[in-house]
């Protein structure tokens, strides 16, 4: 622990020294792994927004649903990697195992938070929209989406944050991202610990989980807008 | 690719340990034991401190900062800690590679159990517990029997939202490099061996589902049925539905 | 009321579960190996030691089958480490492991008096560095350049190398840079323009460190370079270079002889490379072998060798 106090080179403080010797490997790996989380939510929603729906619409369908995305989850991450590629033809190192896997965990997460957004819309509203002329397509879009977009963004933090931990663990199998960083402290920890790359990637993936859910926060808040009217 | 699978996970030789290899079952307690101590340690911090939270308002935003473990990158504070940890144990021992483990996941387990105690404490019907105090019934015992039972439901999705994730978080203990089924993978994986990797993550999502139908069943029991509303035929919804989902919806980080 | 107690008594019922799970462990892994105790003076000195190395390392023809089949070494237990790395190296300091699988360049060796037993059946072959390339990669450019670099590089070298990276915790790019302007090979050029390769490399910093001179180097000669470093095993990353996703990695030769032909028997650094250069399939081809050599080694501390009075493989297999 006397470690933590020294001012050598591999004094956990020395991370941003470290940082700024390797910026650019650094920031290449902060952009892949900004990607990697964020990429498998967006095109998770997309999927997981008609399925949601649809475990809505069709009552029987939630259950069976459920079970299987709450199936989804029980696999380890480590273990998703490695399965994509001969389920979906890919070579062996094929760098889209990684997206294709966080996507499946992020469908998984989202349909159940769709199908409970849309469940969170008050049966009085349904029916009032209905009353001032909407259509099911158009009051879906114009009154029930609208009213679960804070369920939904909830979901999506939930969903972000997990898999910028999760992007992490595919360093740990030579993908190219912040969880390199950890490998390589791991590695020249012998003789003694070599703290740097380690803390600097703890560092970056916290600020990256925070600057995501920043955003989705504020998104919230921009497609919210009569949220605001109601507080002030 | 199936077959094999099967293949592997039915020959016994598999199963038992020998010489040079740890078999499925041995692997399979210590995982149980990894996730089983994490989730007792996660427990005992973060029950009473919800309860606590929510039953006189305090320190609230420790609630908001154990969400913030979550950002934490799991494989990151595992190797840091490890590094830091490991090298201070000597002799035939596991425990430099055992503490840093299991802290990972009681931090993984914490908030779950932790926001979800919190709320369910907050959601009580603010009649309810003006009628328990109405009773004459002291802070304590309104917590105790009221306010505790009716976050019952709550408590349970939190709490299993942390078995599920210790569960199949724990494969990464692995990595540093530990036992526990994770070991097949890890294993499957540098020898190429597909059929062992596969059949350690089955295992892994297999036990992930028995500890939580147990734990449902064990939540069937412990709910009062005025609560949970299986009393009458009437659905009861859940004190917040919306903060149930998000909260049950979570990922395991491995 | 009820309700409480029954939660209470669960909570109870668990710990005391978890607590004898956990008592019965500590005593377990405390004994090490069970199957040594009692054996008497018939046991032979492996069976017991735990040995430690890559998860691999069990089945690969020169890990514990190759002990056996050439030596009878069977140790007691087998605990995966890592591959060379802090784990192996601070297991069999502190007496987690008495034997491991470690590289003879490792600076780590020497700096904790380890012991490298000898290898007169050569189980772990010669093992000469070099690279493995996709043919449409091999440009006459690019063979330049990295011949040339197998030509400076040497044992010594590159224990130098791994010295500066683990001991000074210096970076492999940095390191690799300086190294090749100290051999007078960082010239910059247009030898691999138009060349686009994706360069990877092993888990363990000595492959990195090989990976990132290659890379550097070609990078200087005008080349497009990806480097997808520490990917995992040789059985994880061998698919790769395959079926093409990655062009060009630093090969042992020895071992990756034994990894495409389970019954090679070459063991001088030229037959080996003989047999290499047909082995591998067309897609691949071999370049120069460097000089330098970094092998596998069975590495036991001070203490365990004296104890034993051990100096080959073969002493494991004796009893005692």
């Amino acid at each position: 622990m006397t470690v933590l106090a020294s001012s050598s080179s591999s004094s956990p403080l020395q991370f941003w020294g470290y940082f700024m010797d390797h910026r650019s490997e650094d920031l290449g790996w902060l952009w892949d792994h900004t990607w990697l989380s964020v990429l498998p939510v967006v095109i998770g929603l997309l999927i997981a927004l008609p399925l949601g729906w649809l475990a809505r619409r069709y009552r029987w369908v939630y259950p069976p649903m459920m079970s299987i995305t709450g199936l989804l989850y029980t696999i380890p991450s480590i273990a998703l990697f490695v399965l994509i590629p001969p389920i979906f033809g890919l070579g062996a190192l094929d760098p889209k195992q990684v997206p294709i896997a966080l996507t499946i965990y992020s469908v998984a997460l989202l349909v159940r938070v769709v199908a409970d957004g849309l469940a969170s819309v008050s049966d009085e509203t349904i029916q009032a929209a209905t009353a001032i002329g909407y259509k099911p397509v158009g009051r879906l879009f114009r009154v029930e989406l609208p009213i679960a977009v804070p369920v939904i963004t909830a979901g999506l933090r939930v969903a972000l944050v997990a898999n910028v931990s999760i992007v992490a663990v595919a360093g740990t199998i030579g993908m190219s991202n912040l969880g390199q960083l950890f490998t390589q402290g791991f590695q020249q920890s012998t003789p003694d610990a070599y703290y740097p790359p380690i803390v600097l990637g703890i560092v970056l993936c916290v600020l990256l989980a925070l600057v995501l859910d920043l955003s989705v926060q504020a998104l919230n808040r921009l497609l919210t807008p009569w949220r605001r009217a109601v507080r002030t | 690719m199936i077959s094999s699978v099967i293949t592997w996970l039915n020959d016994p030789s598999h199963w038992r340990d020998t010489r040079l290899n740890t078999g499925i079952i041995t692997q399979l307690e210590a995982h149980l034991r990894f996730s089983g101590i994490a989730l007792l340690i996660a427990l005992l911090i973060a029950l009473p401190l919800g309860l606590f939270i929510g039953h006189t308002g305090r320190l609230s935003w420790l609630v908001a900062a154990a969400n913030a473990l979550r950002a934490l990158p799991t494989v990151g504070v595992l190797v840091l800690l490890t590094v830091m940890i490991a090298p201070n144990f000597h002799g035939r021992t596991d425990t430099g590679y055992v503490i840093p483990t299991e802290i990972v996941l009681v931090l993984l387990a914490i908030p779950p159990i932790l926001s979800n105690t919190y709320a369910g404490v907050q959601n009580v019907d603010p009649a309810v517990r003006d009628a328990a105090f109405g009773m004459g019934m002291t802070g304590s015992q309104v917590l105790l029997r009221v306010e505790f039972p009716c976050s019952l439901p709550l408590i349970f999705s939190g709490f299993r939202s942390a078995t599920l994730q210790v569960i199949a978080t724990a494969t990464i203990a692995s990595y540093i490099p530990l036992g526990g089924l994770g070991r097949f993978i890890y294993d499957g994986l540098a020898q190429q061996d597909f059929p062992q990797m596969i059949g350690g993550g089955v295992l892994v999502a297999a036990l992930a589902l028995s500890a939580d139908l147990l734990l449902a069943a064990v939540q069937r029991y412990a709910v009062s049925r005025g609560i949970s509303g299986r009393i009458s035929k009437k659905q009861v919804a859940a004190p917040d539905s919306r903060l149930a989902t998000v909260t049950q919806a979570e990922v395991a980080t491995v | 009321m009820k309700r409480t107690t029954f939660i209470a008594g669960a909570i109870a019922a668990t710990a005391a579960l978890t607590l004898t799970a956990c008592g019965s462990d500590s005593s377990k892994s405390g004994t090490g190996s069970a199957s040594s105790s009692g054996a008497g003076s018939t046991a032979t000195i492996a069976s017991k030691l735990i040995m430690g190395g890559p998860p691999e390392f069990k089945t690969r023809p020169d890990g514990l089958p190759g002990l056996q089949k050439n030596y009878g070494v069977t140790f007691g237990k087998y605990t995966v480490t890592d591959t060379g790395g802090p784990v192996t190296v601070s297991s069999l300091k502190n007496g987690q492991i008495d034997a491991a699988d470690l590289f003879t360049t490792d600076p780590a060796i020497k700096s904790n008096g380890f012991v490298i037993l000898e290898d007169p059946k050569s189980n772990f072959a010669a093992q000469n560095i070099l690279p493995i390339i996709n043919k449409s990669k091999a440009t006459d450019g690019v063979k330049k350049i990295l011949n040339g670099i197998s030509a400076k590089l040497t044992t010594s070298g590159l224990s130098d190398l791994l010295t500066k990276v683990q001991v000074d915790k210096q970076d492999a790019d940095a390191v690799a840079k300086q190294w090749l302007s100290d051999n007078g090979l960082a010239t910059t050029g247009s030898d691999a323009s138009g060349v686009k390769l994706t360069i990877g490399s092993a888990n363990f910093p000595e492959n990195v460190i090989l990976a990132q001179i290659y890379a550097e180097a070609l990078k200087a000669q005008g080349a497009s370079i990806k480097t997808t470093l520490n990917i995992g095993s040789r059985e994880k990353y061998y698919q790769g270079l395959k079926e093409g996703s990655l062009d060009l990695f630093a090969e042992y030769t020895g071992t990756i002889l034994q990894f495409i032909d389970k019954t090679a028997k070459a063991t001088s650094p030229d037959d080996v490379y003989a047999a290499l250069q047909k082995a591998l399939p067309p897609n691949l081809i071999a370049l120069d072998k460097s000089s330098a050599q970094d092998s596998d080694a069975i590495v036991v501390t001070k203490a365990t060798a004296d104890k034993y009075s051990l100096k080959t493989i073969a002493d494991l297999a004796k009893t005692g």
